[in-house]
């Protein structure tokens, strides 16, 4: 009995070691699961790596077999039925059975295979979607870089598609092209198969056109003629609230505040906002990386803040505000110059209109002043597989025809025509009333292909939007290319600085860029003190070192 | 008889009251706004603020959500499946248990009182709890995934058997025991008539609990008709602030997105229910928490 117990405590005093080492670690600021989060990443990222080893031994054996193979694709087996589940975002459809089952109807012939659409819904959907890929519950998945697709792939969360693509898939690689899919590929392997519309997420500026005639003021296309465009309005109707900035927007590491993204049309910055930890770099020179913070820039502009904050721009709570995302659409505001691109300016359209009230709304893409303007991302929208993947093969070919077949496209963006949508003069995407299965019902936004995409009435519009954007796009450095997105950046060996720092930005920078400080020297001086302290030397040279080895590798010089 | 009352009393007496309607007012209002906010023009509301008493008074919001009950109805189905098993079967187990552990004659009492309340401090975490469910057992997406690791807790099964202790003495049992009864008898006719306000508090805390859980529907849940339905509504609102977020990085149709006034209806659809728990229950409630306290 004796000796049992003492075994027991050895047992649990052991538990306890593990739990407490298991729990440090953790120092994730900008999530609100830290802890679990990057443990389940961890997690993941270990099964993956165990996975991985594995999958080696087998790849040899297989590249054996495969080095007589010619270009043409393979011929799949696919003698033997597959059960597959996609994992995505967002909320089931109503009639998710109902669009499976014509999925699948088709899938069982073509393939032998059946799908099952899983949703992450949009409840503490981080969290999940790390536990997703820990558990390996999941074939196919959605990624995306807001997802830390990067990092994941790093870490070997998902396969290899470079293979499969060659052998089976060349369909799919030939829609895709070489050029979008290098930007899915780490470290030299493909792991994600991106969509092929790439969009225009250039941020910019919506104001109220119609105000800005009424009282004859300039188009807000510099800081001066932003804060004349206020100031005119303010003048003019001295009740109208102008912003409606709050820090929720701003939580990141490089603004702190909502109204401070106007500077944007400033700079020609490689990504809106700049670098983060106050650094900067020019889209033209992104391998110059220049202090931001402690130039006089800087001082600069949070003197031009103070003085929109003096002129009443922004509620004096701004910083405990929460934020209300239809301030704009209800008269609350008369621009945003936070969170805005050319899709929200095409909904704000519509909503302008349905209110009936004759308001107007116009969109400025920082990007038309400064001249830098990408479409998104070719992370932005994607598909992956896990490791663990039994029948990777198979699931690509089901991306394969989920993307290169027109009807099959149709059928999983917009459910079965007739019972979901109709066709108005040919083309025109249109919902039945209270369908069942909205636009892009199963949220698989990453098998979009621009070939197939039904236009909606919206698309005219943002179309528009787009043509004129990627004009201004063809004439960048490097054409219509997003350099900014496609660096992961692996804060491990920093993080506890890292968090110290944005700390610092919530305490001390989002009430300098709300202008919300009595004296601006001095309060810019504070704030850099304290940032100093928290660790910025490091945590800069951390992200400098990394960031140069990127643009290197991918020749953003 | 009255007691005179001296004016150290009557002083005490004012500032008690006082506090006590300040503090009771403080419960309220919070009731009172959403109450009244779901009564009042989702308009007026974004424009104007929410306020004590409804401006523009209109019952919109409850018809948007009564135009397709169908979805909450079912999520409140569940909800009432989900506490009804999960409080029997749970009120059983823990009851059980607890008399188990508080048998003086139970050769492993302590190992075994140890073994619950050691999980009551160190908890394995998120990820191998998922794993165990979804994985080892396998019951991602079965309903029995939602009201199965709720059953007990070593909180409640510790209190119960401090209940047991407290209300039971031993020589009652140990007559019993004379008397021929075995446990089983001793459990069911002499333990469990007099565990009324343990039981009433037991129950009400897992009722509570399971009522109000939302989270192991969003880890376990693949299909949205056995969501329980704290997690409905708060997917909804979930929804709504992550769609806004979203579209800012990708080109996403917003639809329909709950206004304001239907969030407050909603809550007040879902709150309803609940609060008919505790004028039940009340009575035991306090005695029932007191007397497992106190002698513990």
């Amino acid at each position: 009995m004796k000796n049992g117990k003492k075994l027991l405590s050895l047992l649990m005093a052991g538990t306890m070691a593990a739990a407490a080492v298991g729990c440090s670690g953790s120092s994730n600021e900008d999530t609100y699961a830290p802890a679990t989060e990057e443990a389940a990443e961890d997690a993941a990222e270990d099964a993956a790596e165990d996975a991985a080893e594995e999958e080696a031994a087998d790849e040899t054996a297989d590249e054996a077999e495969d080095a007589g193979e010619a270009a043409e694709a393979q011929e799949l087996d696919t003698s033997e039925h597959v059960d597959l589940v996609f994992y995505v975002m967002g909320d089931a459809p109503e009639d998710e059975q109902v669009v499976e089952d014509a999925i699948n109807e088709k899938l069982n012939e073509k393939l032998n295979c059946s799908i099952d659409f899983q949703f992450s819904t949009w409840t503490d959907f981080q969290q999940k979607y790390s536990l997703e890929l820990t558990s390996g519950g999941a074939d196919l998945i959605y990624v995306a870089n807001w997802l830390n697709f990067g990092r994941l792939a790093k870490s070997g969360a998902f396969l290899e598609l470079d293979d499969i693509l060659d052998t089976y898939c060349t369909d799919l690689r030939d829609l895709i092209g070489e050029e979008r899919l290098n930007m899915c590929s780490v470290d030299g392997s493909v792991y994600a198969i991106p969509n092929t519309w790439p969009e225009y997420v250039s941020s910019g500026i919506t104001y109220r056109e119609d105000l800005r005639k009424q009282f004859d003021l300039p188009v807000p296309d510099s800081i001066e003629n932003f804060e004349a465009y206020m100031k005119g309005i303010k003048d003019n109707m001295p009740d109208q609230p102008i912003l409606a900035a709050t820090t929720e927007e701003s939580q990141g590491l490089q603004v702190a505040f909502d109204a401070a993204w106007a500077l944007n049309l400033k700079y020609p910055w490689v990504t809106i906002n700049g670098l983060p930890y106050g650094l900067a770099a020019n889209y033209d020179t992104p391998e110059d990386v220049t202090d931001y913070w402690f130039s006089d820039d800087f001082v600069e502009d949070m003197k031009t803040m103070k003085r929109w904050a003096d002129y009443g721009f922004w509620s004096k709570s701004a910083l405990s505000d929460t934020n209300d995302s239809e301030a704009y659409k209800n008269g609350l505001c008369v621009a945003i110059p936070q969170g805005q691109n050319p899709a929200k300016y095409v909904s704000g359209v519509k909503d302008f209109e349905d209110a009936g009230q004759g308001w107007e709304t116009a969109y400025l893409a920082y990007g038309e002043v400064t001249g830098v303007i990408y479409p998104g991302h070719a992370t932005q929208n994607a598909t992956s597989i896990v490791r663990g993947c039994k029948n990777p093969e198979r699931a690509l070919a089901v991306v394969q025809y989920f993307m290169t077949d027109e009807e099959m496209n149709r059928l999983v963006q917009c459910g079965i025509e007739g019972t979901h949508y109709t066709l108005a003069d040919g083309d025109l995407y249109e919902a039945v009333p209270d369908t069942k299965f909205a636009y892009e019902g199963f949220s698989t936004w990453n098998l979009r292909n621009g070939d197939f995409k039904l236009m909606t009435e919206n698309d005219a519009l943002q179309n528009e939007m787009f043509d004129k954007l990627e004009k201004i796009g063809e004439k960048t450095k490097f054409p219509n290319t997003d350099i900014y997105s496609g660096f992961t950046e692996d804060y491990e060996a920093y993080s506890a600085e890292r968090t110290a720092v944005s700390n610092v930005m919530r305490q001390y920078l989002a009430p300098l860029q709300a202008g919300l400080v009595d004296d601006v020297d001095a309060a810019v001086e504070e704030f850099r003190t304290k940032v100093t302290e928290a660790g910025l030397e490091k945590v800069r040279e951390g992200f400098t070192s990394q960031w140069i080895a990127y643009c290197d590798e991918y020749g953003y010089k | 008889m009255k007691i005179k009352k001296g004016p150290a009393s009557i002083i005490f007496n004012i500032i008690s009251y006082t506090l006590l309607t300040l503090g009771s007012i403080g419960c309220v209002i919070p009731f009172i706004m959403i109450l009244s906010g779901s009564f009042t023009d989702n308009k007026t509301i974004l424009t104007k603020g929410y306020s004590l008493l409804p401006r523009d008074v209109t019952i919109s919001a409850y018809q948007t959500i009564f135009k397709a009950p169908q979805d909450i109805l079912q999520a409140y189905k569940m909800t009432f499946f989900y506490t009804g098993v999960g409080t029997a079967i749970g009120l059983m187990m823990i009851t059980m248990t607890a008399y188990v552990i508080s048998r003086k004659e139970f050769k492993y009492r302590n190992t075994v009182s140890f073994l619950i309340y050691f999980t009551s401090i160190f908890g394995g975490g998120t990820i191998p709890w998922y794993l165990m469910y979804s994985s080892v057992l396998g019951l991602k997406g079965s309903t029995l995934a939602i009201w199965f690791p709720a059953l007990m807790s070593p909180f409640l099964v510790i209190l119960m058997r401090t209940f047991i202790v407290g209300s039971v003495p031993d020589a009652i049992t140990e007559s019993a025991k004379i008397d021929g009864a075995g446990h089983v008898t001793i459990f069911s006719r002499i333990v469990m008539p007099v565990l009324g306000p343990g039981l009433a508090t037991i129950g009400l805390f897992l009722a509570l609990g399971y009522w109000n859980d939302w989270y192991r529907s969003s880890m376990f849940s693949t299909d949205s008709t056995t969501w329980e339905l704290q997690f409905y509504l708060y997917d909804l609102l979930n929804a709504s602030t992550a769609i806004k977020q979203m579209s800012q990085n990708i080109g996403i149709v917003t639809g329909d997105l709950p206004t304001q006034s239907v969030k407050l209806a909603m809550a007040v659809v879902s709150t309803g229910p609940v609060l008919l728990f505790y004028p039940f229950v009340q009575k035991y409630f306090v005695s029932g928490i007191t007397v497992g306290a106190v002698k513990g």
